[in-house]
């Protein structure tokens, strides 16, 4: 009889766990090495919720690297506590408390830092749970957490006797509910989302060209935005969302101009017959950093101001600088840096001109994105020769692995905050 | 006998759990099926494009001949071949006296570095091949350029001998 039951709740607790689907798993290869400890104690439950909620809070809080997380309760002075009640059949009131056991009033009493009831439905229970791991994270670390925000990416799949599959696909910070927006047998790349997260804008070679498309994430509905002969490339939303700084070739050799999004009109900022590319734009929407060969042979970061049109070079480290973006604070770009052999993600600060790299794993990395509360950088890298995401902390502290379970994955962007 | 009645039921009830566990609120499928026939709704149906390679002139072959389509660059040089010019003057003269043949052609980089300044070095390639064409009597209404910089590798692996079969320009016959 004993047997039986454990059975059952054996097959109960694999279909629990396998009841959302990720596409991306995520792999803490190096966490902070002064983690701070935290009891995420499981909730008590009442009714059958779809999903697990104080396991996705232990899993997010585990995963940025900077939390040690453990079940009970006993030694730590960070505890979250809580309980789901199932009140009807597709409803549930979720409570938490995170508990701080250092400013104790007495005797086995805890003061709560945070007390928080919620009702949402089933399918909510995963964005609560990411809502609720960034409160405990801004909580205790005065910093933004980033557990509610979203991954752009391509997923490319190499089907035998069929053509490649490209597709543009939008997933949680954590790798799960991945959404397809567009599905190719032509490359698709330069994922750009819009600063208010509603909409990604992408370079799509169907029908055999380069263009520029501008996509809804809710609804899907798109618009092609740019089509000349050529290069059609790197579009790059401005911080206001009301440009579009883009790459054309029509002209001959590849430019930068920027597109007004609501009258379209075009405005080109380089003019030369070299290669200007990957433009990304500062916070301050004053000025542009961008790839460009002018220089040399390989290409090196340049900063052009908006407003004088004065270019400055600002990389100097390695032999090869691409990919620049600005990291939220304003103060340092990520960018693709070349020394010796090997593709790195470096982090330069601006003020100071120091240079810092972030992946040291010895293969090639590319296509830096930031986290939008500065603490990450999200790119793409390989293991064990596919391509796959990484996360590494912007003071190098932690490195985190996202491989695809099927196919491979490149060509990230983190999301904005999206609320 | 009732051990077996229990697993049953455990068994059935378990399947029921997973096809409710597995299905995805209904509102959320449908929008993701919306995105996706709105996403694609520009494209055509079929994707087998009318002649490729080995359409009407056979398999790309023979070096210094017309159906020698693919030629390849060094690193880092978007120089063409002496010993590609056979091939490619091979293709303009064809061109040049069939007005109404079209063609794309492709520039290609092999994986390293940066994807989108890689498809401005896959467009040197391109252009590198497209311009033999028009300096030999082809219209320039004939010739299309698409760079797809390291989007659409030649090889999966990571060797050089990969990375050789991936830096290369291509002529593509449209029709």
């Amino acid at each position: 009889m004993r047997k039986i039951v454990l059975f059952s709740l054996f097959i109960c607790s694999i279909l629990f766990t396998q009841s959302t689907f990720a596409l991306l798993s995520m792999e803490l290869t190096r966490g902070v090495a002064g983690a701070i400890p935290i009891a995420v104690v499981p909730f008590s439950v009442e009714g059958m919720p779809p999903q697990n909620v104080s396991a996705i809070i232990a899993n997010d809080l585990k995963n940025s690297g900077r939390f040690k997380v453990q079940a009970n309760k006993q030694g730590v002075d960070n505890i979250v506590v809580g309980q789901i009640q199932q009140t009807s059949p597709n409803h549930y009131e979720v409570s938490f408390k995170l508990l701080d056991a250092f400013k104790s009033k007495g005797a086995g009493e805890q003061s709560a830092a945070i007390s928080k009831k919620f009702e949402v439905s089933g399918d909510q229970l995963r964005q609560l749970s990411h809502h609720i791991s960034d409160l405990v994270y801004q909580q205790i670390l005065g910093v933004r957490g980033v557990f509610s925000t979203r991954l752009a990416y391509i997923l490319v799949q190499h089907l035998q006797g069929a053509p490649t599959r490209y597709v543009l696909e939008v997933c949680d910070q954590d790798g799960y509910a991945p959404r397809p927006l567009l599905t190719s047998t032509d490359p698709i790349m330069s994922p750009s989302w819009s600063p208010n997260g509603k909409q990604i804008a992408y370079v799509s070679f169907e029908n055999k060209r380069a263009g520029i498309y501008i996509q809804d994430v809710g609804n899907g509905s798109r618009r092609l935005l740019s089509q000349f002969p050529g290069i059609n490339g790197a579009p790059a939303w401005s911080p206001d969302g009301r440009k579009l700084a883009l790459v054309l070739s029509k002209g001959g050799t590849p430019n930068i101009y920027i597109m007004n999004m609501a009258s379209h009109q075009l405005t080109q900022i380089t003019n030369d017959f070299y290669i200007n590319t990957e433009p990304s734009w500062s916070p301050n929407g004053k000025s542009l950093v961008f790839t460009s060969n002018r220089g040399g042979h390989y290409p090196q970061i340049y900063q052009i101001n908006l407003t004088n049109k004065a270019v400055t070079r600002v990389t100097y480290e390695g032999n090869y600088n691409a990919r620049a973006s600005f990291t939220p604070d304003g103060n340092h770009i990520v960018v693709l840096n070349r020394n010796s052999d090997t593709f790195n993600i470096g982090i330069l600060d601006l003020d100071a001109g120091t240079f810092r790299v972030l992946t040291n794993s010895g293969v090639d990395s590319e296509s830096p994105s930031s986290a939008p509360n500065g603490s990450m950088v999200l790119y793409g890298t390989l293991s064990g020769g596919r391509n796959v995401l990484g996360m590494s902390a912007t003071d190098g502290s932690v490195q985190i692995l996202l491989p695809a379970r099927q196919g491979e994955v490149q060509d990230p962007a983190w999301s904005p905050f999206l609320s | 006998m009732k051990l077996k009645k229990l697993l049953l039921a455990a068994l059935l009830g378990s399947s029921v759990l997973a096809l409710a566990a597995c299905s995805t609120p209904g509102n959320k499928d449908s929008d993701d099926e919306a995105a996706l026939s709105d996403a694609n709704n520009n494209r055509g149906g079929a994707q087998t494009a009318g002649l490729g390679d080995e359409d009407g002139f056979g398999q790309d072959g023979r070096k210094g001949t017309l159906s020698q389509r693919t030629y390849y660059f060094d690193y880092d040089k978007s120089d063409v071949h002496e010993d590609d010019k056979p091939a490619i003057l091979a293709n303009a003269s064809y061109l040049a006296a069939h007005a109404n043949k079209k063609v794309i052609v492709e520039g290609h980089t092999d994986p390293r570095g940066s994807r989108e300044y890689n498809v401005a070095l896959g467009e040197h390639r391109s252009k590198a091949v497209a311009d033999i064409l028009k300096s030999n009597g082809v219209n320039p209404s004939q010739v299309r350029e698409v760079s797809y910089g390291a989007e659409r590798l030649a090889s999966a692996g990571r060797s050089e001998e990969d990375f050789q079969k991936d830096r290369r320009a291509k002529i593509d016959y449209q029709n």
